[in-house]
């Protein structure tokens, strides 16, 4: 009887507790709506309510499950299509702005010591006007009688406007200027925190600076090149505003089918399938990332 | 090809090659701080050359500026007569061995000692032969597969040498080479070092703030201090006769004292401190009355229970502490003046200081030769 009080007693002192609150956290958060949606994935149009998740009508609990969504995506090559459309995007995206993320935290890292939180600072400056607000704004720089398009006839490079709106080119700008300072932020974490030696000792070595740059710095910044990617990656796959205001009807992307299924059609489970195989597609990335993380640690762990 | 510009202090021979000579050189950092202040100096080819000196007293910038990552702010750098004073680091035949090593974390060792000679452009088979020789020369050929982050602090040491040797460079710089290893080691480490260092029979600038490590594996020291040189030479003569107060205080353990020059004689002076008269039996460059002082090594001091002949070169005390070092053990004797004076014993002729203790009132006795008198 001590015993079991005992252990009652030290489940709730305070490191447990500490430990314990994250658990919690993320079971009742995301793990229990992700069965949910998965359940919901799992049924029929009929039954895909929360009060409907378990079936009583045996007499006792059971699950009735029917796959036909899963079915339905996989034979309907439009959503095939549109995850992949959904992958090519956000690659692109990716490879964007880690080409242009990288210099730029690159060189924010070697800026004098003083200027930097200010550098930083901008970085994060356009987080303080709304998201949606900016992501308009572009729409009225690419937009036919838009400012740039008018800017270039009155320069005359050329007469006719350039059509740039809904477009995988609109599309695209503002998926990079979105997701651009997740990229950056990782980086110049990594890159500030290169030793300056491992340079010093590479030039010392004979290797020319541009040389220096791929043999060292690079593969040094490996670990934040890997976080940057995935933080653009992921959110980029199930992206719905950006799409939906930028890039017109042509672009095709998971977030709006998602939308169409859950507001347009009401279809719950089609919807929940249609998100949990995106979830899959971004399981896939993630678990890359996790063995890199775990190889590394553990390389650590063998010094 | 050697030109004799330098005095040659303690060299053994006047007929050695010169390899790097430094004229004048300067660095100042943000427009006030002196790291290093027109230092000259002359390498030659084959000699381990110590710099040794105190903390922030501009070693680290010295060596950096022969490695070509600082640019002197005045100066010139020679390497074999020619001017590679803008020359950049990744262009120079020298090579640098980084004080806390600087081993590139993603490569294993062999990639590592293999580095510098991909870029060279040297042909794989012959890359593959020297990076073999190289950790032949260390003993590490079967720890060649393992990251950096996999070797003790010895193996990281040795790995960052083979590296450093691999493209046979003109000239090695070591920063404090053994800075990182513990005391044991390091004592064992240094022989190897030189050892290693001698059979390759590169040419070497090593720094060093452990005199004892400047003494045991250089063949000429300077001293530094505030960014200049105070005193060069080989160690014996440094230690012999140091040049100046902070010399004789940073090498090794001394006694000083303060006095004033009251014979000056060509073949003899005496010095008056407060503890006891000086005979020292040689000339120096002073004149009487002048204020000097006199520094002692604590192993040139006998001790003795029986008062000394004559009026010069001992003081009477008491021995408050004797502090045994198992070869050797010292004596600390405090004298009228509140001066303590040490004096060191080697243990196998103990029981000529007729075996003092605690308490013991006892005098200390030197010979006249003992002596440095310096007047600055
Ligand atoms: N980049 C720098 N900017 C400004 N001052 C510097 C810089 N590097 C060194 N100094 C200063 O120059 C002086 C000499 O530094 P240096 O690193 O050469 O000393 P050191 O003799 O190697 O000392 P230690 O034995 O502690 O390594 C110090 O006063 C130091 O503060
Ligand atoms: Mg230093």
């Amino acid at each position: 009887m001590a015993q079991s009080k005992n252990t009652f007693l030290n489940f709730f002192s305070g490191r447990k507790l500490i430990i314990g609150v994250p658990y919690v956290w993320f079971i009742s958060l995301a793990a229990i709506p992700l069965l949910i949606v998965l359940k919901i994935s799992l049924s029929t149009m009929e039954t895909a309510s929360v009060s409907n998740m378990v079936d009583w009508s045996k007499g006792w609990p059971s699950l009735t499950l029917n796959f036909s969504s899963y079915q339905f995506i996989a034979s309907d090559a439009l959503y095939v299509k549109t995850y992949l459309s959904s992958i090519k995007y956000a690659l692109i995206t990716t490879i964007i702005c880690l080409a242009i993320g990288y210099p730029f935290a690159y060189f924010m890292a070697r800026a004098p010591k003083h200027i930097q939180p200010t550098l930083l600072m901008l970085i994060m400056l356009p987080f303080w006007t709304s998201f949606l607000l900016r992501i308009y704004a572009w729409k009225t720089l690419l937009v036919n009688n838009g400012i740039i398009n008018n800017a270039l006839i009155s320069l005359g490079v050329m007469s006719e406007p350039i059509a740039m709106m809904n477009t995988p080119f609109s599309l695209t700008i503002g998926m990079v200027y979105s997701y651009l300072p997740f990229m950056i932020l990782p980086l110049y974490a990594n890159l500030s925190k290169l030793d300056i030696r491992y340079l010093e000792a590479a030039a010392d070595l004979g290797t020319s600076p541009l040389k220096t740059f791929w043999l060292v710095t690079v593969p040094l910044s490996k670990a934040g090149i890997i976080a940057g990617s995935m933080l653009v990656f992921i959110p980029s796959i199930g992206e719905y505003v950006i799409p939906e205001l930028l890039g017109g009807s042509n672009t095709l992307m998971i977030g709006r089918v998602l939308w169409d299924e859950f507001f347009s059609n009401n279809d719950w489970p089609m919807a929940s399938a249609v998100a949990i195989v995106m979830i899959l597609l971004i399981l896939v990335p993630m678990a890359l990332l996790n063995k890199y993380q775990s190889d590394q640690a553990s390389d650590k762990a063998g010094a | 090809m050697a030109t004799a510009s330098k005095p040659q202090t303690g060299m053994k021979s006047a007929e050695k090659e010169e390899l790097l000579r430094i004229e004048g050189i300067s660095k100042i950092y943000d427009g006030t701080v002196k790291a290093v202040d027109d230092v000259s100096l002359t390498v030659y080819k084959g000699e381990i050359f110590g710099l040794l000196g105190g903390s922030g007293c501009g070693k680290s910038t010295l060596l950096r500026m022969l490695a070509g990552f600082e640019a002197p702010t005045k100066g010139k750098i020679y390497l074999a007569e020619q001017d590679i004073t803008n020359l950049p680091a990744y262009q120079r035949p020298i090579n640098m061995m980084f004080q806390s090593y600087a081993l590139f974390p993603h490569l294993s060792v062999w990639e590592n000692i293999a580095f510098g000679l991909k870029r060279d452009g040297m042909p794989k088979d012959q890359i593959a032969e020297r990076v073999e020789k190289m950790l032949g020369l260390v003993q590490l050929t079967k720890f060649a597969p393992r990251k950096p982050h996999q070797l003790s602090g010895g193996q990281q040491q040795r790995v960052a040498l083979a590296r450093s040797l691999a493209k046979r460079p003109q000239l090695l710089l070591l920063d404090e080479p053994l800075g990182a290893l513990d005391k044991k080691l390091r004592e064992t480490t240094q022989l190897e070092l030189v050892n290693i260092i001698e059979q390759v029979g590169v040419t070497c600038v090593l720094v060093t703030h452990d005199q004892e490590e400047a003494m045991t594996m250089a063949s000429r020291i300077a001293v530094m201090s505030e960014g200049y040189f105070l005193q060069v030479g080989d160690p014996d003569t440094v230690y012999e006769m140091p040049n100046s107060r902070k010399v004789a205080d940073f090498i090794g353990n001394v006694n000083m004292f303060e006095g004033v020059i009251e014979e000056d004689e060509p073949d003899h002076v005496t010095v008056r401190s407060l503890e006891c008269i000086h005979y020292v039996g040689h000339g120096i460059s002073g004149h009487a009355g002048m204020q000097v002082g006199v520094a002692l090594r604590p192993e040139k001091v006998m001790l003795s229970k029986r008062k000394p002949k004559g009026d010069y070169n001992w003081a009477e005390g008491e021995v408050i502490e004797i502090v045994y070092f198992g070869a050797h053990t010292t004596y600390h004797l405090k004298l009228a003046s509140g001066m303590v004076l040490k004096a060191q014993e080697i243990n196998s002729t103990r029981d000529l200081s007729c075996g003092l203790t605690w308490g013991d009132k006892a005098y200390a006795h030197w010979s006249n030769e003992a002596m440095v008198v310096l007047t600055q």
